[in-house]
């Protein structure tokens, strides 16, 4: 993850700017901070009670009758203090599925508003990392964390006002434990970190022989290792284990500092409030009192010091979401759409000529990956057939980039027919059918698959398609047939077979101007011989642009335009 | 459910299990809560026996005592930590080898979808996961249990009727809401929407230019918030559960303490119990309560865990595909022959035959190559070589001996495989190449790369041979990988040569040279090269050309 900008880091209990974007955020951690003030509230009220219970026995042997109703109280508070515990932390449950739920649909879209050109390369995986992994420990922030901190914020605040309005010397004792805690906290959190820090990486090393180990079990088989490979596993493990270990035992020291410092808090409270109560200088009620309240004033610290890693973890996705977020889109981008179909088959691919005028890419990062394009134009007449050639890097791929609106172009203008690019994206983009150079089967059926860009289409439709670019023995040896899951969890397929999935899809959906960028990259020549026979039908009246090394898939191209890495030539068709 | 105990069950009784340890953690975490009991119950001493001003010499000595034990119980409970933790570390190890050792014998042909889906990922999960079991079910189950009943046994040497009221309430705080966290429901498919929702998100952000181009954005997005829904109303249903049981919890507390101190109030004014003791009653019973609330969620956590352990145990059911013979043959030293006779292989009984009547011979010291699309039956040929599955009919001989008489080790030692994966091992450059033999002289290795074109790169390593390789060493491009496989192979004393695809990746001068190069350095032995590049195919003596599991041209030699 990049190094998040530096935010100013007041302790907050709701981040300003997710409050800003999910409503009703402040209004729970108002609630959380409110249950931790009543809980405070019964938490002296059953002591009270219960003190008194005691001191009307201890010194008075009262009847049960005497006492009744102060027992009453004691059982109320009990229960009023757990119904409040369960309603902050439902409350803390329903606004974290609220902000980790709008924070996701708001980075998705913002994601695919910024388009395939921010989201290339490195940048998807760290995503998609942010948007699951991330967006969880959010959650526990919000679930978990959140209530603990109000509750450590207020509680031991509230209850230590009002030890102090019972017994002076018991405050002290008190206030002195409680200063301790920060104090042995950071010194044994960082003391831990520093450590951890230092384990981390021989961890993760050690941590990921055993999966190469398990992933290698065909290579050590095949060389006759497996039995050493065992050993290793055992040694590698027994690794992790020591220095887990040696973690641990320093991880674990500020817990003990807090067990200490809790347990300090009632002996000590006790001897005082047993030598103040020997000297004559306090009630049995008062000291009692005391004595139930006090190791409540360390249990919120204690907890929130156990989620305390949440919180972190949590803020440092909620930076990142937001910092995803703060990237300004295009503004032509839209809304995501709902399908918008493509254009009315009743009216057929009529009279639409694209046209390409002057068109200027610039990459910031200017790479093999990303080839410029500088003024090129192009004319590419309704139903024409108009092959891109050249090298690679020399922009084929950046012009269908621009054309699908993946890439903003710094000058030029696009066209077809009287619509002109850059009003509404979405609208724009039903102009086009698309084979990308490496397509993405997504994790569903097949004909799920297939059908991504004409959602309306039958399944007669699908295996006349899919028998076009002729996938009809993959078709029939599948176990579920067009059902079959495909992708990533799914049937693997062989990379000829994922372009000609992908090509049906391209082929499938009623749009009239198709571009295929490398159609044949992965399919040998009796295979694009026989393809390129099937989907003449599937072409009828429709431009094509073919994006390649050289005119391929198409028996008869109207033009070919070939561009240089160097200069893109224009040539008007 | 039985099945649900039962593999819990199992994972428990399962030999190895740090029992030794488990005992010191939970009898450790036992002393921390007894420590906590008399704590709270000895300062309500204190505080009562004071009140009476007896003088300091009365309660000097409880206080000490009360002192010790605020002490003492923090290292206590750290001690408990650290043993727990090192118990479950320990079986951890020894799941780690249960794994490997029930994954071995069936890889790479007997578990499909073992590498391109999640299996092995989930696999290793599922093993991390056990460790809950024993830290986060057992102990703290066994810590509240025991508890209470100090606590109950606490109170009964001050007040039998109490004990008797408290061990009820205690019963029914114990029992209820794990009863209810056990019979939740739906976990199976709140583990499964959380696992398909991050793989949605992970699907739409890779296939974002699709969605966009597609105009099928919203639909994808939609699809993700239906799950999210589903899923946070799911957990909500849980987060319901979880909090009735802590709802209930406190009840019981409640109805405990009231209990207990009336019973006290009634026996103190009746002059059976001295008044000191109502004041350590309610504190014993508060302090007693404290474990029980850690019992539901440790269920809840179990319940995860036996859907772990279920997957773990369903690995055993998959059938081990091949089996040594009872008295192996020997194989005939020196170069085999290779023998394919009608041979026909298929994976599963309701998939189509892999090899449909495959004959081929390479005979000792020839070359073939395999050509033929993905899917044509090219890696079921090494599979059946390498006895990684066995054919459904015809015969596979190796020097005239059929390979099913043999012992599995005995036939793979007699092939040395460059897989298309190219797997590399943490390590250095040197102990990868001689993965198949460990006292190769830098002479052989220094053969080897060169066949395999290494010569060069080997010479910009910083360290050379010993330079490290994986996580911690070079970064190691593709083509590198699979001409270390190469050379790796070259070296391995198997005297038949299998190349799976081993330029894929390169650029054709360098493919060429490759494979020039290790024909030339294979020297006597056989060499099957797969392949899908015709010119590779013939630098061979012989092409096998396979179809949908076909031979379909033999061209001659």
């Amino acid at each position: 993850m990049n190094a998040t900008p530096a935010r100013p880091s007041r302790p907050r209990l709701v981040d300003p700017a997710l409050a800003a974007r999910v409503p009703g955020l402040r209004r729970v951690a108002g609630l959380a901070l409110l249950v931790a003030a009543l809980s405070a509230v019964a938490i002296v009220v059953q002591a009270i009670a219960l003190a008194h219970v005691v001191d009307r026995s201890l010194l008075h042997h009262a009847p049960l009758g005497a006492v009744t109703g102060a027992l009453v109280v004691v059982a109320v508070a009990v229960v009023v203090r757990a119904l409040l515990h369960t309603a902050g932390d439902l409350s803390a449950l329903g606004a974290a599925d609220r902000v980790v739920g709008r924070l996701r649909r708001d980075l998705l879209r913002h994601a695919l508003n910024l388009g395939p050109g921010w989201l290339a390369g490195e940048r998807t995986g760290e995503l998609a990392l942010t948007a699951t992994r991330g967006l969880r420990s959010l959650h526990a922030y919000y679930a978990r964390y959140l209530p603990q901190a109000a509750a450590a914020a207020v509680m031991p605040f509230l209850l230590l006002i009002w030890v102090a309005t019972q017994d002076w010397l018991s405050l002290v004792v008190v206030i002195a434990l409680v200063l301790a805690v920060p104090l042995t906290m950071m010194y044994f959190g960082r003391e831990a970190s520093r450590r951890a820090e230092r384990q981390w990486r021989r961890l993760s090393s050690l941590a990921s022989r055993f999966l190469q180990l398990v992933e290698g079990l065909p290579t050590l088989r095949a060389f006759g290792r497996a039995a050493q490979g065992r050993r290793e596993v055992e040694a590698a493990t027994d690794g992790v284990r020591a220095a887990t270990m040696r973690t641990l035992r320093s991880a674990f020291l500020s817990a003990l500092s807090m067990d200490l410092i809790a347990g300090f808090g009632v002996g000590f409270v006790a001897m005082v409030l047993g030598l103040r109560l020997l000297w004559g200088r306090l009630g049995l009620e008062t000291a009692m009192a005391v004595l139930l309240v006090a190791p409540e004033i360390f249990i919120p610290l204690r907890r929130a010091g156990a989620e305390f890693h949440a919180s972190t973890e949590g803020q440092a996705a909620a930076d990142r979401v937001l910092e995803v977020l703060a990237t300004p889109g295009r503004a032509s981008a839209g809304e995501p759409q709902r399908a918008v179909a493509p254009s009315d088959p009743a009216v057929g691919f009529a009279a639409r000529r694209l046209d390409i005028e002057g068109l200027v890419v610039e990459y910031e990062h200017r790479d093999h990956d990303h080839p410029s394009l500088d003024s090129f134009s192009l004319r590419v007449p309704t139903g024409s057939r108009v092959a891109l050639t050249g090298p690679s890097g020399s922009g084929k791929s950046t012009v269908l980039g621009a054309l699908l609106g993946f890439v903003e172009p710094s000058a030029g203008t696009m066209s077809i027919g009287e619509r002109v690019a850059g009003d509404n994206l979405a609208q724009w983009r039903t102009h086009f059918s698309w084979l990308p150079q490496r397509p993405h089967l997504f994790n569903a059926t097949l004909a799920e698959n297939v059908r991504l860009g004409a959602p309306g289409a039958n399944d007669d439709e699908l295996r006349a398609v899919l028998n076009a670019v002729g996938l009809t023995d993959l078709l029939a040896g599948l176990p579920a047939g067009l059902e079959t899951v495909v992708g990533h969890d799914g049937l693997t397929l062989s990379a000829g077979e994922r372009q000609r999935v992908a090509l049906a899809r391209a082929l499938l959906r009623p749009a009239p101007i198709l571009l295929l960028d490398e159609p044949t990259a992965s399919l040998d020549q009796p295979t694009v011989a026989r393809v390129a026979r099937a989907i003449e039908p599937w072409l009828a009246g429709r431009t094509v642009v073919v994006a390649a090394h050289a005119p391929v898939l198409l028996s008869r191209f109207d033009a070919v335009v070939a561009l240089t890495a160097a200069h893109p030539l224009a040539v008007p068709s | 459910m039985s099945r649900a105990r039962g593999s819990l069950r199992r994972v428990l009784a399962e030999p190895g299990t740090p029992y030794g340890r488990l005992a010191g953690a939970g009898l450790l975490g036992l002393a921390s809560a007894a420590a906590t009991i008399g704590l709270l119950a000895g300062s309500g001493y204190v505080v009562g026996r004071a009140s009476l001003r007896p003088g300091l010499g009365a309660i000097v000595g409880i206080l000490a005592a009360v002192e010790v034990l605020a002490f003492l119980r923090g290292p206590l409970r750290y001690a408990e930590r650290l043993v727990g933790h090192d118990a479950a570390l320990r079986a951890l190890t020894r799941w780690r080898v249960w794994l490997y050792d029930r994954l071995a014998p069936r890889v790479p042909a007997g578990l499909a979808g073992w590498r391109s889906g999640d299996l092995l990922a989930r696999a290793i999960d599922d093993v991390d996961a056990l460790q809950d079991l024993y830290l986060r079910t057992l102990l703290p189950v066994t810590i509240a249990v025991g508890a209470a009943v100090i606590g109950t046994l606490a109170v009964g040497f001050i007040l039998p009727w109490a004990a008797l009221a408290l061990g009820v309430s205690l019963a029914v705080a114990l029992v209820l809401p794990a009863l209810l966290t056990w019979r939740r429901s739906h976990d199976d498919e709140i583990a499964e929407l959380a696992g398909g929702l991050a793989a949605q998100v992970v699907d739409a952000l890779e296939g974002a230019p699709e969605l966009l181009a597609f105009g099928a954005d919203a639909t994808a997005l939609g699809r993700i918030e239906a799950m999210d829904g589903r899923a946070d109303a799911l957990e909500r249903n849980h987060a319901r559960v979880a909090a009735s049981a802590a709802l209930l919890i406190q009840v019981c507390l409640a109805a405990a303490v009231t209990a207990v101190l009336a019973l006290g109030v009634v026996a103190v004014h009746d002059h059976h119990l001295g008044q000191v003791m109502v004041a350590v009653l309610p504190l014993a019973v508060l302090a007693t309560f404290e474990t029980v609330p850690t019992v539901p969620v440790a269920l809840a956590r179990a319940r995860s865990v036996r859907a772990s352990a279920d997957r773990l145990y369903a690995l055993e059911d998959v059938p081990i595909p091949v089996h040594d013979p009872a008295t192996p043959e020997r194989l005939e030293a020196g170069v085999p022959e290779v023998w394919f006779e009608e041979a026909a292989l298929r994976y599963g009984p309701e998939l189509p035959r892999a090899l449909d009547g495959v004959s081929l011979r390479l005979p000792a010291g020839g070359r073939l190559a395999v050509t033929g699309s993905s899917g044509a039956g090219k890696s079921s040929v090494v599979n059946a070589l390498l006895r990684y599955w066995p054919l459904e009919s015809g015969s596979l001989t190796l020097g005239g001996t059929d390979v099913t008489l043999a012992a599995q080790d005995e036939v793979r030692g007699a092939s040395a495989l460059a897989d298309q994966r190219a797997q590399l091992f943490a390590g250095t450059v040197r102990s990868n190449v001689t993965l198949g033999r460990p006292d190769a002289t830098d002479a052989e290795i220094e053969v080897a790369l060169a066949a395999a074109r290494l010569t060069e790169w080997v010479a910009t390593l910083p360290e050379g041979l010993d330079t490290p390789v994986g996580e911690d060493g070079v970064a190691i491009s593709g083509g590198e990988r699979r001409r270390l496989a190469v050379a790796r192979a070259l070296l391995a004393p198997g005297p038949l040569l299998i190349l799976d695809e081993p330029t894929s990746g390169l650029d054709a001068v360098l493919a060429n040279e490759v494979v020039a190069g290790v024909l030339r350095a294979a020297g006597p032995r056989s060499v099957l090269l797969i392949t899908h590049r015709a010119g590779e195919a013939a630098r061979c003596d012989a092409t096998v050309s396979l179809e949908a599991g076909r031979v379909t041209a033999t061209p001659p030699a």
